[in-house]
């Protein structure tokens, strides 16, 4: 089976595949952003190997260059004078937790697969025959394991980018490059950019106001002011 | 089910001035938002002058409903239909919107001009206007793409107006709450794809002629339910809403809580009824859920200690009685008349919600700015200084206990009769056990501001007209149950 396989187009799912895995597990977080522009740009690729030259136009401007300047903005790299630049991820997770969430992102990975397989019968590409698509729905279960578990608030929002671009490859298999499928992944590219450009404001004003701490607390606010 | 959601062929096409409204309710607001971050208008007088073209498009689209029953509009774009229509449940909503957010923007200049509010602040105006057309466009769009742009555009502006006051744990709960509603979105996406790929259009009137049950449409439905289950704060999903609310601006609280959750809510009936016409289980799972959030909801708001919580909590027990009216609104065999009663029950509910809750939001952040505690024991002595705010959030509670005449009485007497005609029970007690919680909570919160012993403190005088604002939306949610015939009347209007 393998030999039907496009040789491009493997090495393409393999590059997108570890490049996000590196990305989502890197603990030194300008290395993980900058193999987040890898990532990014084995999209545009894919993109274009889809048969989908629009869209790699589009990813190409919203996500690598704004979605990427905006990681690179909020890690404090883009403004010299900015305070304190994030480095590193220090937090640690208890192993309860890490348990928890492998458990989860496996059962969203099996779910995810078993619904492309059997529910839907002709799909456009076929995963026997497309890499990518099997690169997809590897992506968004890494993506979705990575975004339970960290707590630093940055990875979270590169996790969620790679979630993104694993759930719009999906699309694309699923319901093909038409016009309808081509819009609606565009919609979702241009949320994704507004919504990490949000979060890259975010990230910085709270870093200004509390400090690193303050990106690991889940959210949750200080316990001291209870 | 489909017909009551305007889900079928217009007989006339909609005149020239329909078009005209149409375009001013759904750009006038970005136009006007716009205008207010260059000039941020200090006085309300400018956001009056705002709102009377935006009031008289609503009026406009409502006599053209109501002269020519549902219109739809269609355009094509490189190949893709959009399409909008306009039937009686979505002028009420529509009219409910552009009410509470004009009022929400009347709110704001007096509310800055006694906080303080920082250089942020005239970004709120924009946001507020990408709010309004894209809620008026949820309640108006038809077809699965329209939807999801309206309702992204509506979640970033969200949480841009959440986190605007600037302080660090608003902060903190807006990123949360950023990064939640974005993955729900890629939920939603997920599911949109599994009907693309399936039946390979995304116009609702089409899909629901050409939807067969089986797994495809459960798996897209359970994608669906997740993603919009997440952004309305239904309730296993409810644990951003509180802290969110607790660090906002009053204006943006009653929008948030008024409006936009129940954007979310109106899409996942309307998607559910498509796809899931005849499931038995999927309304019932709601159902339980809503049945645990009345308690749970309930009591958060009766145990806590901080106003706005219990403000916020109460939110996801009322959301629990719209859960609990899934069953008879979806599944098979249900008779005429409690399906129609659930109908009028469900979306009565959910509009004297709306108006009541924006009054509530109002009243307590009126309270909270006048005594300038957060607390409820912060609140002694109110009974005599602020009569007025207090009064507020007492015809507002009327309407979340359902006490008669106010709309919630109705809406939950017309749940209420279609329960017990379908025999469901539990659901009953779900339905009483939530107004006596209800009542627990507001009561004790009237207890800490009836409290006379307190030492006495300095009031921040209020600017006139922000408790008049928030008593005419109160009074609104309570007039709707006395009028009740009016909204009814639109919800019916439209059928074939």
């Amino acid at each position: 089976m393998l030999a039907s396989f496009d040789v491009i187009e493997v090495l393409l799912a393999l590059c997108l595949t570890g490049s996000a895995f590196v990305c989502l597990f890197d603990r030194h977080l300008v290395r993980a952003s900058c193999f987040f522009f890898v990532f990014a740009g084995a999209m545009v690729l894919a993109w274009l190997k889809l048969g989908a030259p629009w869209l790699a136009a589009s990813e190409l401007l919203l996500g690598v260059l704004l979605t990427g300047l905006c990681f690179f903005y909020a890690l404090g790299l883009l403004s010299p004078g900015a305070s304190a630049p994030l480095k590193h991820d220090k937090f640690s997770h208890p192993w309860s937790r890490v348990a928890m969430r492998v458990v989860l992102a496996l059962a969203w990975f099996v779910m995810v697969g078993a619904a492309i397989r059997y529910v839907i019968g002709d799909m456009m590409y076929s995963p026997a025959e497309h890499p990518l698509l099997l690169a997809g729905v590897l992506i968004a279960a890494l993506a979705l394991a990575a975004f339970a578990l960290h707590r630093h608030l940055f990875r979270r929002l590169l996790a969620f980018n790679l979630l993104g671009s694993g759930v719009f490859i999906l699309l694309a298999g699923v319901a093909g490059t038409s016009a309808a499928a081509q819009m609606l992944i565009s919609v979702g590219l241009l949320v994704a950019c507004l919504g990490t450009m949000l979060g890259a404001l975010l990230i910085r004003q709270l870093l200004h106001l509390e400090g690193v701490e303050a990106l690991g607390r889940d959210g949750k606010p200080q316990r001291s002011k209870a | 089910m489909t017909w009551r959601f305007g889900l079928f062929d217009s007989t006339f096409a909609p005149l020239v001035s329909t078009h005209w409204a149409l375009l001013v309710a759904l750009v006038f607001p970005l136009l006007m938002g716009g205008l207010a971050a260059l000039f941020p208008p200090k006085r309300a007088w400018p956001v009056v002058l705002a709102s009377v073209p935006l009031l008289a498009s609503g009026g406009v689209l409502l006599i053209a409903f109501q002269e020519a029953g549902l219109l739809g509009w269609q355009w094509e774009i490189a190949g893709l239909i959009l399409s909008l229509r306009l039937n009686g449940l979505s002028v009420l909503l529509l009219l409910t919107t552009q009410c509470i957010v004009v009022a929400a923007a009347l709110y704001t200049p007096g509310h800055f001009r006694l906080t303080e509010p920082g250089p942020l602040a005239r970004w709120l105006w924009p946001l507020m206007g990408v709010a309004l057309s894209a809620l008026s466009l949820i309640w108006l769009a038809t077809d699965l793409l329209t939807l999801y742009i309206a309702l992204e555009l509506m979640g970033l502006a969200a949480v841009g107006m959440l986190m605007l006051s600037g302080k660090a744990p608003a902060l903190l709960a807006g990123m949360r709450y950023l990064l939640l509603a974005l993955v729900g979105s890629l939920t939603y996406l997920l599911g949109v794809a599994l009907i693309l790929g399936q039946w390979g259009r995304l116009d609702l009137q089409g899909l629901a002629e050409v939807i067969e049950p089986g797994p495809v449409a459960w798996f897209a439905a359970a994608l669906i339910g997740a993603g919009l289950a997440l952004k309305a704060a239904l309730f296993p999903l409810h644990a951003w809403l509180t802290p969110v609310h607790e660090n906002a601006w009053t204006p943006v609280s009653a929008l948030h809580a008024g409006l936009v959750i129940k954007a979310s809510m109106f899409m996942l009936l309307q998607l559910w009824s498509i796809l899931l016409p005849d499931t038995f289980y999927a309304p019932r799972i709601i159902a339980w859920l809503g049945l645990l959030a009345i308690v749970w909801g309930g009591l958060l708001a009766w145990r806590t200690d901080s106003l706005k919580t219990l403000v916020a909590s109460s939110t996801v027990a009322q959301l629990g009685y719209l859960m609990v009216a899934f069953p008879l609104l979806l599944g098979p065999d249900i008779a005429p008349l409690p399906r129609a009663l659930a109908w009028e029950g469900f979306w009565l509910q959910l509009v004297g919600h709306a108006f009541a809750k924006a009054a509530m939001f109002m009243a307590a952040g009126n309270l909270i700015l006048a005594t300038g505690e957060h607390t409820l024991k912060g609140l002694a002595g109110t009974s005599r200084r602020l009569p007025l705010s207090l009064l507020v959030f007492g015809i507002a509670s009327i309407t979340l206990m359902g006490l008669p005449p106010s709309s919630g009485f109705t809406a939950k007497w017309m749940l209420l009769e279609a329960m017990i005609i379908t025999q469901q029970w539990w659901a009953v007690a779900a339905l009483l056990t939530g107004t006596l919680l209800t009542a627990a909570y507001v009561f004790r919160m009237f207890r800490y501001s009836f409290d006379e012993t307190a030492p006495r403190h300095r009031y921040q005088p209020l600017a006139p007209g922000m408790d008049l604002i928030a008593m005419l939306l109160a009074l609104t949610a309570f007039a709707l149950g006395l009028l009740a015939h009016f909204p009814l009347e639109l919800m019916h209007g439209g059928s074939p």
